[in-house]
């Protein structure tokens, strides 16, 4: 490696440490502060694979990268899995053709064994220097991949990620197969107002937006600037302008005036107890915004406050979804919904997700 | 008068112009067909004799008043089902039966290029099955024919495409027939006009026409229902541990090599690698118009015998690994049902709380219809969605392909391919040491160069198989 990859590794560690440590700081506004305001703001990054290839390696070079870097992924081994349950090496390997996927403008050079070509020239959308050390900060940092690449592939969707918004769950794609077969029982629920509390990156709110029907609108909310960029972001590059609009603030703080108009609320709230926070997989916990996160002592803080505002800002026969840590939390809110709002909700379900996990809560406004 | 003789009399051979372009339609989907004989009809002699600037239409062009009494013949449509002649009486058959020598392309003998071509055009009615194909045809026109046909849109759908296929089969090895016997009267009458450059002329076009047809009984090859798939590929490791988990590995290898050589498009969909080398199983998803047609003949058990890597004692081993192959149906009304609420979906390797707790790139998925347990996974994709997709796609086709063999036992003209165990039924043979050569058990068609085929060169096994397998089972039929 030279001097000049070296020296850019040093700035780009030291950005991320200062915003690991930003981070630490706790900063939980729950329907406190009033920030409803469109900001303008750091524009969010452009993922690795919609940037222009304006830089060049040899073949030579990139297979060398390739080398290099397999051998990296494969001195992981098992370790990281029995640390803290985080990825094994043939789970790296395939991450990293996937960040030469998104790298490298034609990718399939590298597949062919074609070694004649060898000073052939590959277009990159990375410096070649830049690759080593994304891959360096993917595995001795345990940056995730998501980030290494700003962007993930969610449902049919490739959204746009970065430090500061959580990158959006397997699991939590299932919330919109859920809002999905609701409207298709129900049509009156697709011409409706939709939200999307705490939408990070937007995954929610344009999963949903794009099922919903041609007048059926959808506000994604989130109290974290980066969070508003991002799904902004998200939502023009899905030309979802008109329909999915996006509002800093405090979960309902910004919805004030649409007390029972709302058609259906869903949520994946920060849901983790505190006290599991420190013990989380590195990629999460070291790289992750805490306020995405954690949901207080119990992790129930958000989910009980969003539970009972749907009771008023739902339309009657609206529909909620919300997930959840699993079954300990699905059967706490279906009970707290039974018992502290009975005759507000019905029809409550609990809908567990691919693992077998009790993950979600849903039900309809009475 | 004459010229109106000629326009009919072009009539016929503009059309053998024009299907000189469309030849690359033959024996693909009826509406393409329909769609080129509507043209051909369309386009008045003259009007295509103008824009068709080839030798042959500049030298008709020449003979305006050309007469000639035979040409009428010529003006049958050519998806008659009587035998066409030539002005002289001459039919395909009669060509085949007069046995004139075939000599080297090279040679400028009408009469070879026309024995080659009668001949190919043979071999494409015994490899499209000719008289199953004429009684099957005539079945299904009259089922076409049936007021109530439509009561049952999906039944009518299946016997119309089935008919128009057929039916553009028929059309086209008749036009075949139509276009060899045109090109001899030509040839004649250019003869006794004493005009040698339409004689070399006429002739250079029926050698162009024995290239073209060889391709065409390479094509009909290919002629089955599903041929022109895209395709599912599996490789399954034996028993034997490490030694025929990298054979199957291996095996792998050389259909991905095989597939791109192709220029197909090749994806990895599942993949459940060895501990040391190789895989214990994958799936290859080949996409590409005759991937499965051509993919079909490796299904079966391959056996590879050489010197372990993986025993420190050197000792010989011969390992096993099984290729199923299945076809990706286009049409989505060919699809088996599937019903949501048979299915069981599950996220496979995940641990621990999952959800917010984890930050995961691998979200494999494997589905599995309950009802006949059938089971599909896919861990290939980006996103859980995408996963579950693909998982859903190998699983359609699989219980597409089960219902195909169920319904094959009922036909029983199917070829057995598709129900025969892949374990039961050794294929083919890769021998490293002690001596070099892979050979095909079915068509003992063999190569001394292993290392080639393992790089993707096993068109020539493929097509052999191909050859000996229709041509031996037409035989029977
Ligand atoms: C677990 S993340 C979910 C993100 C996204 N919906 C997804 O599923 O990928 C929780 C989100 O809630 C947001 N959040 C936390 N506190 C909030 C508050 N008081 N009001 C609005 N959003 C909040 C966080 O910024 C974060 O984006």
């Amino acid at each position: 490696m030279n001097l000049s990859i070296l020296a850019r590794a040093s700035i780009l560690s030291s950005t991320l440490t200062s915003r690991t440590l930003n981070r630490t700081i706790p900063h939980r506004p729950i329907s406190s502060s009033s920030l409803s305001y469109t900001p303008t703001s750091p524009n969010p990054k452009t993922p690795l694979f919609l940037r222009p290839p304006i830089f060049t390696a040899t073949l030579t070079d990139l297979k060398k990268f390739q080398t290099w870097a397999q051998t990296l992924a494969s001195s992981v081994g098992s370790s990281f899995t029995e640390s803290d349950n985080g990825p094994c090496s043939e789970i790296l390997h395939r991450e990293l053709n996937w960040l030469i996927q998104d790298s490298v403008q034609t990718p399939d050079i590298l597949s062919l064994n074609s070694d004649s070509k060898t000073d052939a020239v590959v277009k990159l959308r990375a410096e070649l220097g830049d690759l080593y050390l994304l891959w360096k900060q993917r595995i001795e940092e345990r940056r995730p991949f998501q980030y290494v690449v700003g962007c993930e592939h969610w449902r049919d969707l490739v959204l746009s990620v970065e430090e500061g918004v959580l990158i959006p769950r397997p699991e939590t794609e299932l919330m919109v197969d859920l809002v999905e077969g609701v409207v298709k029982e129900r049509v009156g629920l697709k011409r409706g107002l939709w939200v999307d509390l705490g939408t990070g990156s937007g995954a929610i709110g344009i999963g949903i937006g794009r099922v919903l029907g041609d007048e059926g609108r959808v506000v994604a909310v989130d109290v974290s600037p980066v969070a508003v960029q991002v799904a902004l972001f998200n939502v023009r590059r899905y030309g979802l302008e008109d329909k999915v609009s996006v509002k800093q603030g405090s979960w309902f703080e910004p919805l004030s005036g649409l007390e029972g108009q709302i058609s259906g609320l869903v949520s994946n709230p920060p849901y983790i107890p505190s006290g599991h926070i420190s013990g989380l997989q590195a990629e999460v916990g070291r790289h992750e915004p805490i306020l995405a996160l954690d949901g207080g002592e119990d992790g129930m803080s958000d989910l009980l406050h969003l539970c009972n505002g749907a009771a008023s800002m739902l339309e009657p026969g609206g529909f909620f979804a919300f997930e959840t840590n699993g079954e300990d939390q699905c059967r706490f809110l279906v009970d707290h919904m039974e018992s502290v709002h009975n005759n507000s909700f019905c029809d409550l379900k609990i809908v567990p997700d691919f693992a077998g996990v009790q993950r979600f809560v849903t039900g309809f406004r009475s | 008068m004459s010229s109106i003789i000629f326009r009919r009399s072009y009539r016929t051979s503009s059309s053998i112009l024009s299907r000189y372009q469309s030849f690359s339609t033959l024996f693909q989907s009826s509406s393409d067909l329909q769609s080129t004989n509507k043209q051909q009809n369309h386009v008045s002699g003259l009007e295509s004799l103008s824009k068709n600037a080839s030798g042959f239409g500049s030298v008709l062009n020449k003979r305006l008043n050309f007469s000639c009494g035979s040409c009428l013949i010529n003006t049958l449509p050519f998806s008659s089902q009587a035998a066409v002649a030539t002005s002289d009486g001459l039919t395909v058959d009669d060509i085949v039966a007069n046995q004139w020598a075939i000599l080297d392309e090279s040679e400028s003998d009408w009469k070879s290029h026309a024995s080659a071509v009668a001949q190919s055009i043979r071999l494409i009615k015994k490899r499209l099955q000719w008289t199953q194909l004429k009684v099957r045809l005539e079945m299904l026109s009259f089922q076409m024919e049936k007021p109530d046909l439509w009561d049952d849109p999906v039944h009518a759908g299946r016997i119309s495409r089935e008919h128009g296929s057929l039916m553009g089969k028929m059309k086209e090895v008749n036009g075949l027939e139509q276009e060899l016997i045109d090109h001899i009267d030509m040839i004649k009458l250019a003869h006794e006009e004493n005009d040698p450059d339409l004689e070399s002329e006429s002739v250079k076009a029926l050698l162009r026409m024995r290239q073209s047809v060889k391709e065409k009984e390479l094509e009909a090859l290919l002629a089955g229902e599903h041929d022109s798939c895209s395709c599912y590929i599996e490789v399954q490791a034996g028993a034997g541990g490490t030694e025929s988990m990298d054979w199957a590995g291996m095996v792998m290898q050389m259909y991905k090599m095989w597939a791109q050589r192709h220029g197909y498009g090749v994806t990895v969909v599942d993949e459940m690698r060895g501990e040391i080398a190789g895989i214990k199983r994958a799936t290859l998803k080949v996409d590409g118009e005759y991937a499965y047609g051509y993919a079909k003949a490796e299904v079966g058990a391959h056996r590879l015998v050489r010197i372990s890597p993986f025993d420190s004692a050197k000792r010989r081993h011969t390992s096993f690994a099984a290729v199923a192959v299945t076809p990706i149906l286009g049409d989505a009304s060919h699809h088996v049902q599937i019903n949501e609420a048979d299915l069981r979906i599950e996220r496979y390797r995940s641990g621990g709380a999952g959800g917010q707790h984890a930050n995961v790139t691998d979200s494999a998925v494997r589905i599995t219809h309950i009802p006949t347990g059938i089971t599909a996974s896919c861990q290939n994709e980006r996103s859980q969605h995408q996963n579950k997709a693909s998982a859903m796609a190998v699983l359609q086709s699989r219980l597409d392909q089960q219902e195909m063999a169920r319904q094959a036992q009922m036909n029983a003209q199917y070829t057995q391919s598709l129900t025969d165990n892949s374990w039961g039924n050794q294929i083919r043979s890769y021998v490293l040491h002690p001596y070099r050569m892979v050979k095909d058990l079915r068509t003992n068609y063999e190569v001394s160069d292993p290392d080639s085929v393992l790089e993707g060169e096993i068109d020539d096994f493929i097509l052999s198989f191909l050859t000996d397998s229709m041509d031996k089972e037409n035989d029977e039929a």
